[in-house]
């Protein structure tokens, strides 16, 4: 489709007459297509289900009880090292007794998400906590519960995505799926499940 | 004896500080034009924020601006460096002095009126090159050795190329062009008006220095080129000079190829004409402003080969067949 | 204050007076943090010093410190416009040494990911070079900010595969750590076709334009014998004749169940190269819907899900393995020690090994040439630095 430039003079300045017409079209037809500006904080643009923005505490659904026993599997497997935890013990079972996250390091990639035996720590599909001072990043426990109750969750939690990456078993794939404990939506796809 | 003329000056100062001020207002606002209408060719809303759609836009720009600290390089070469702002401001003003806005509305309607506009705008050429070379850096001093060879360059083009309307009819006042199109723009006059306003739109992109013949201020390569080194206020009166600049010479294409303040209702109020004109010049603006916004630029040595072997040459042609056409139809007036 | 520097240079009509001119770190068109020192006569470029270096930070060493299952979303920063392709190297050499299958499913996902991101990552290609090429201020930013809104169009694809849009953490070692959603596949299918007819818009705006045209044709050519001696690879030994892509010569992660043409052009100058960056665009799409329509049933990973941070670990062995990126051959070398961490890893970054053609080529064309050379090379400092 290209011609080199230089060979002839009337083929170039006819070439030059046609580009630049052909050229001035496509910016006039974008002059009058609808533009693609999202008019942000006034209206959002919708975020898709698996939309990894804040990271948040949870409770239980029905005793109402953190989600988090303190096993720090988190902090084990978080690359940049943001997650620290104090196990604080108890009769039935254990708890957090400090949970603290360095928001302005996180790299947001899930894995914490990914390695939490009981979905206490998930993540948001909002992202929206900007603020002047980093300190107010440093995210303390009730902060990060306080997080979980404030905007909507994401679909992934721990088992979920455990479950959509472990080779099929049996039965546990559907038996987590009604034990899903924060997040509202049902999960969307089972490993398995074939392309539309 | 001394009252009239006393008068006479009390007015014309008068006159032109309205017409300065009016001008600058309308550099500001061309700024905020220019900046939604090529926000909307690429998919995407100019300044909306600043004022309902961003029409406090250019207000908030020029606070910032008076507000700036005001920076010299301490090796840069200090008369040289604080008066070409000045010297690059003033010829971009001094056009409109000739430009008659309305039959009877203008500062001061020369008999020469074309060749003083002409004249004058090159010199702010003066003032790029002081600020190129006064800033002592090597990217305004190459933007500057740049900016020199493609006005020039381009001058010639643009003078021979308005010659042809004034040719046409056979006087270089202002006002005369511009009521000589009252039956025909001289644009449709096919086809040496046709090609005469091509090669003006030509000739104004690269005097300009707008893409794709905006090399000397590169963005990308020179940052910006011989304004690298200005803030403040001063940069303000370079950004003023050069729309100020552009918007005279869309005026001038106006008048001499779009038949100036001819239009419904000029001939009952000036006002109406002035509208027309205004609307003219805005017209040669945006297409200016259109082709500046889909084209990437082309280097240097290309710059001036089109220059020099393409449109000097073609203009000159055009000039001849001008003349010879306006000769065998016995005279100007027809 | 240094004396040197205070000298001011006195440029004469012979033309014999160099000027030292610092594309500096900080530059617009630098794609990233690149420094080049370059000796000018005029406008002509006799001279070139490249300095990298800026944006280190120490993957490698990373690499000994993190583990199998820690390190591949560490892995999308190094060639950050491309994430999918990078970590996919890590995964890949980590697979090779251990060796570990990977399901026909996890496969096809791959191949899928990896020709989206080489679509958005050309479509930033594109963008930032005729942004390059034509200011910030006028028709370069028209065409970059078009590019954008489509690459947007395929960030949203990742967005509703994976939830993140540029680093995404998308493999793992055996699989892939993301399943399909509902509805994703169709909503792949209508972006592509209008990625295509946007594809349309942009050769009509490019293809026939005198400026484009005379900005790189012509401009920075690289022969056949300096592609094959110097070691480049990716759209820039395949636009100067040499047919060399790693999907064809050592088909990976099932590329050789695709059927896609590799584009090779001869002439080996920037318009050669931006033909082949263009064609394979079109290739990427049609092999995304080859995989989309073929796409297997089964599991996305042939390890169980990550539950802690030292789960995967390698038996004792070394190996390379590498993938077609978007700019080259992506590469990552691995010697395990039989632990969950490796005990080295080295990357062989594309761009870094491009940018060793820069001082045959940049010698004698124009400061002008030089942007556009540096934006058909495409570099990504992130692969450069590590």
């Amino acid at each position: 489709m290209a011609r080199r430039l230089g060979e002839s003079f009337w083929g170039d300045f006819f070439t030059l007459g046609g580009a630049v017409a052909r050229a001035m079209k496509v910016t006039l037809i974008n002059l009058i297509r609808r533009p693609v500006t999202v008019h942000y904080p006034d209206k959002t643009r919708s975020y898709p289900d698996r939309y990894r923005g804040l990271l948040a505490l949870t409770y239980d659904k029905e005793t109402g009880e953190e989600n988090c026993i303190g096993c720090r599997l988190c902090e084990y497997i978080c690359p940049p090292q943001v997650i620290k935890v104090e196990m604080l013990k108890a009769e039935k079972r254990n708890f957090a007794k400090t949970f603290t996250l360095e928001l302005y390091a996180c790299e947001f990639c899930e894995l914490c998400v990914q390695v939490c035996p009981t979905d206490a720590i998930i993540m948001m599909k909002s992202f929206d906590l900007s603020t002047a001072d980093r300190r107010e990043l440093l995210l303390d426990k009730d902060r990060l519960h306080h997080i979980g109750l404030q905007f909507e969750p994401s679909w992934a939690t721990g088992n979920l995505l455990r479950d959509m990456q472990t080779p099929p078993k049996a039965p546990r794939a559907e038996a987590e799926a009604g034990k899903v404990a924060e997040a509202g939506k049902a999960p969307t796809a089972k490993p398995g499940g074939g392309a539309e | 004896m001394s009252t009239p003329a006393l008068w006479d000056a009390v007015s014309a100062f008068i006159t032109g500080f309205i017409v300065l001020n009016v001008i600058v207002g309308m550099v500001t606002y061309v700024t905020l034009l220019e900046r939604k209408f090529a926000a909307r060719m690429q998919s995407r809303i100019g300044p909306y924020r600043v004022g309902p759609h961003g029409l406090l836009q250019p207000i908030a720009d020029a606070l910032k601006l008076m507000m700036k600290e005001d920076v010299v390089p301490r090796d840069a070469d200090r008369r040289v460096y604080n008066l070409a702002p000045i010297v690059f401001l003033v010829p971009c003003m001094l056009i409109f002095a000739t430009l008659p806005f309305a039959p009877g509305l203008g500062i001061a309607d020369l008999n020469i009126g074309i060749l003083f506009f002409l004249a004058i705008s090159a010199m702010e050429i003066v003032g790029l090159f002081m600020a190129g070379w006064g800033s002592n850096n090597k990217y305004a001093l190459l933007s500057a050795m740049r900016a020199v060879n493609q006005i020039i360059s381009y001058d010639l083009p643009f003078i021979f190329v308005a010659l042809v309307p004034v040719l046409f009819t056979g006087s270089l006042r202002l006002s005369d062009i511009a009521s000589a199109q009252a039956g025909l723009w001289y644009v449709a006059w096919f086809p040496l008006g046709t090609i005469a306003f091509v090669f003006y739109i030509v000739a104004i992109l690269a005097a300009e220095n707008r893409v794709p013949f905006d090399i000397l201020e590169a963005e990308s390569e020179l940052i910006a080129g011989f304004r690298v080194e200005y803030s403040g206020m001063k940069f303000a009166l370079i950004q003023l000079g050069e729309y100020a600049h552009m918007i005279g010479t869309s005026y001038l294409g106006a008048l001499l190829f779009l038949g100036g303040w001819a239009g419904p209702w000029a001939e009952l109020s000036p006002w109406w004409g002035a509208l027309w004109f205004t609307l003219k010049a805005m017209f040669v603006f945006l297409v200016v402003t259109w082709i500046r916004w889909s084209f990437v630029r082309i280097r240097v040595d290309q710059i001036l080969a089109i220059s020099w072997k393409l449109l000097m040459p073609a203009s000159l042609v055009l000039l001849l067949a001008t003349a010879v056409a306006i000769a065998r139809q016995g005279g100007v007036g027809g | 204050m240094d004396p040197e520097a205070r000298k001011v240079i006195e440029l004469g009509y012979g033309g014999s007076e160099r000027l030292t001119m610092n594309m500096g770190p900080q530059h617009p068109s630098a794609h990233g943090v690149f420094r080049a020192i370059l000796s000018l006569e005029g406008e002509t470029v006799v001279g070139v010093d490249a300095v990298i270096g800026y944006l280190h930070r120490c993957h490698e060493k990373l690499g000994e410190s993190l583990t199998y299952t820690q390190y591949p979303s560490i892995a999308s920063k190094t060639d950050y416009v491309a994430a999918m392709t990078s970590e996919l190297a890590y995964v890949r050499a980590a697979e090779m040494v251990g060796k570990i299958e990977v399901p026909k499913r996890a496969q096809y996902l791959r191949v899928i990911v990896a020709e989206l991101q080489r679509i958005a990552s050309h479509c930033l290609w594109l963008g930032t070079w005729c942004l390059d090429m034509g200011g910030a201020l006028g028709g370069g930013a028209t065409v970059f900010l078009y590019c954008i809104r489509e690459r947007e169009w395929v960030l949203d694809l990742f967005e509703a595969l994976v939830g993140a849009r540029l680093l995404y953490g998308f493999h793992q070692v055996g699989g892939t750590r993301y399943d399909v959603p509902a509805g994703w596949a169709q909503k792949v299918r209508e972006t592509l076709g209008l990625i295509e007819k946007r594809l349309d818009e942009y050769e009509d705006m490019l293809e026939g334009n005198a400026f484009f045209l005379a900005r790189t044709q012509d401009v920075g050519g690289i022969s056949r014998e300096l592609a094959q001696t110097v070691g480049i690879s990716g759209p820039l030994i395949r636009g100067s004749g040499v047919s060399y892509d790693i999907r064809r010569l050592e088909p990976y992660s099932s590329y050789e169940d695709f059927d896609f043409k590799v584009p090779v052009e001869t002439a080996g100058d920037c318009y050669a190269r931006y033909r082949v960056r263009m064609v394979e665009f079109r290739e990427s799409i049609s092999i995304v819907r080859q995989a989309l329509d073929g796409l297997p049933e089964g599991p996305v990973s042939s390890r169980p899900g990550v539950k802690s941070v030292g789960q995967v670990r390698i038996a004792k062995g070394e190996g390379y393995a590498r993938v077609e990126g978007p700019r080259g051959e992506v590469g990552c070398y691995l010697i395990s020690d039989g632990s969950a961490k490796p005990y080295r890893m080295k990357w062989r970054g594309a761009s870094f090994s491009n940018l060793a053609v820069l001082p045959h080529i940049l010698i004698g064309c124009k400061v002008a040439d030089v942007v556009a050379i540096m934006g058909s090379v495409d570099p990504v400092f992130g692969e450069v630095d590590r």
